[in-house]
């Protein structure tokens, strides 16, 4: 009941975060950190990977409802949400597996949630800018996006989550 | 029949993922009359009643620039006003020419929500049905145009605005009436691009780049934009570059603009059409 709520806080609280003051941020069109990724990142290490991927797909609808781009983001979350256990799998030994925890950088080290955090992210945001285009007219431009924003959302991700093990 | 159960089991997160992701392309793909559909009215109430509050906040801190622009429109308008009554005085009698000028109205709105950062951008504005906002109006800033009224709920509508790939306006380069196809490339919001312009045509620097007139959406003669001098050939035409008149990172207040005599234009049109 405990950790429902506190995931619940968390999901309401990116989700506010990312269309109140994120969506309003805009640095010369190539960067667009999405931040309320981190949701995903964070829910428990032994969640069930069905219960991940409906999950992912309602963060990535709820944003899409929000920004007028209904399926687009949703695409994205529910590709991160998929690849998620695999990104996992080959950092956390099985004991780790079976608990409760949330990926942190706190539990297993800055490095290795770096490693985590920037591969998801990119994932998602290669999806995410390369559907929202639809095509491959200004490839290297929809690159460089992608690999822009991948390293400011990293950046905050990082951040938010430095800021949550230190409370 | 149990072999069928045991496969759907084993690979049951797979088979999630691919239902998901087909559900998400499928909205996709059928969702360019997303701004139409019922679903989006209701989120268009929820999310234009949150950044209303928010536009409110924030809007205090552009009241400069704002004030600026309101100031240079007056300027403008002050100018006009002295041309129409100083030629009144020498004899002639202001008339209002009803083919082009007396046709349009103009509600003014303010911004409530916007982006230039995706490749389809939208705008909303504080004004809805109840205020006689229809689809289909064009949306103006003081300083040039902004895009089409796309949808409406009743307190709000929604434009695609010009930085938006799928957005086309007919324009034209106002010295010498030659008209294009103006469109944005999904890269700058600075900068959209005008082209069908023949070679042959003399263009240069800083020529201002207005609407056409030749759908009835805007009236003609509508600042949109200055030549930046950069050019693209290609096949029998060159496109052009534009410096958009409009600073869309700083829209606040815009007008709606209606066309009275539209329909029956257009009832005229597909009439001889047909």
């Amino acid at each position: 009941m405990n950790s429902l709520l506190r995931y619940g806080g968390a999901f309401v609280l990116l989700i506010a975060l990312q269309l109140l003051i994120f969506n309003n941020i805009e640095f010369s069109g190539y960067v667009n950190p999405f931040v309320y990724l981190m949701f995903i990142l964070i829910l428990p290490v032994s969640i069930p990977s069905w219960i991940l991927l409906l999950l992912s797909f309602f963060t990535g609808f709820v944003i899409d409802l929000f920004s007028g781009t209904l399926g687009v983001h949703a695409f994205a979350t529910v590709l991160a949400g998929f690849v998620r256990p695999w990104v996992l799998s080959l950092n956390v030994t099985a004991e780790a597996a079976e608990t409760e925890m949330s990926p942190s950088s706190y539990r297993s080290g800055l490095r290795w949630f770096l490693i985590y955090t920037v591969t998801i992210v990119f994932v998602h945001h290669l999806a995410l800018f390369f559907v929202e285009i639809f095509s491959l007219r200004h490839f290297l431009h929809t690159v460089l996006r992608v690999l822009l924003s991948t390293a400011v959302t990293s950046f905050f991700i990082v951040l938010f989550d430095f800021i949550r093990s230190r409370r | 029949m149990r072999s069928l159960l045991y496969f759907l089991l084993r690979f049951k997160t797979l088979i999630l993922f691919l239902v998901l992701e087909a559900v998400a392309l499928i909205m996709i793909t059928t969702s360019h009359n997303y701004h139409e559909t019922v679903l989006y009215g209701v989120s268009r109430n929820i999310s234009g009643f949150v950044a209303e509050r928010v536009e409110k906040g924030t809007y205090y801190f552009r009241l400069r620039d704002v004030n600026e622009e309101l100031v240079t429109e007056n300027t403008m308008l002050k100018k006009r006003l002295a041309e129409l009554t100083s030629g009144s005085q020498e004899g002639f009698i202001p008339m209002h020419d009803s083919v082009s000028g007396a046709n349009y109205t103009y509600l003014n709105a303010r911004v409530i929500s916007n982006s230039v950062n995706k490749q389809k951008n939208f705008i909303t504005l504080d004004r809805g049905s109840k205020h006689g906002v229809a689809v289909g109006m064009g949306v103006a800033s003081p300083s040039g145009v902004v895009g089409v009224v796309v949808g409406v709920s009743r307190n709000y509508s929604v434009v695609m605005s010009l930085l938006n790939t799928d957005f086309r306006l007919s324009a034209s380069i106002a010295r010498n009436d030659y008209f294009g196809s103006l469109a944005w490339d999904g890269t700058n919001y600075r900068y959209t691009r005008l082209s069908e312009i023949p070679h042959h045509v003399a263009v240069n620097e800083g020529d201002t780049i207005v609407t056409s007139g030749y759908s009835a959406i805007f009236p003609a003669g509508l600042m949109t934009g200055t030549l930046t001098g950069k050019q693209k050939k290609g096949g029998d035409f060159v496109s052009l570059e534009v410096l958009l008149s409009a600073d869309f990172k700083k829209l606040t207040d815009v007008y709606v603009i209606g066309n009275l005599t539209k329909d029956e234009r257009e009832d005229l049109e597909k009439e001889v059409l047909q």
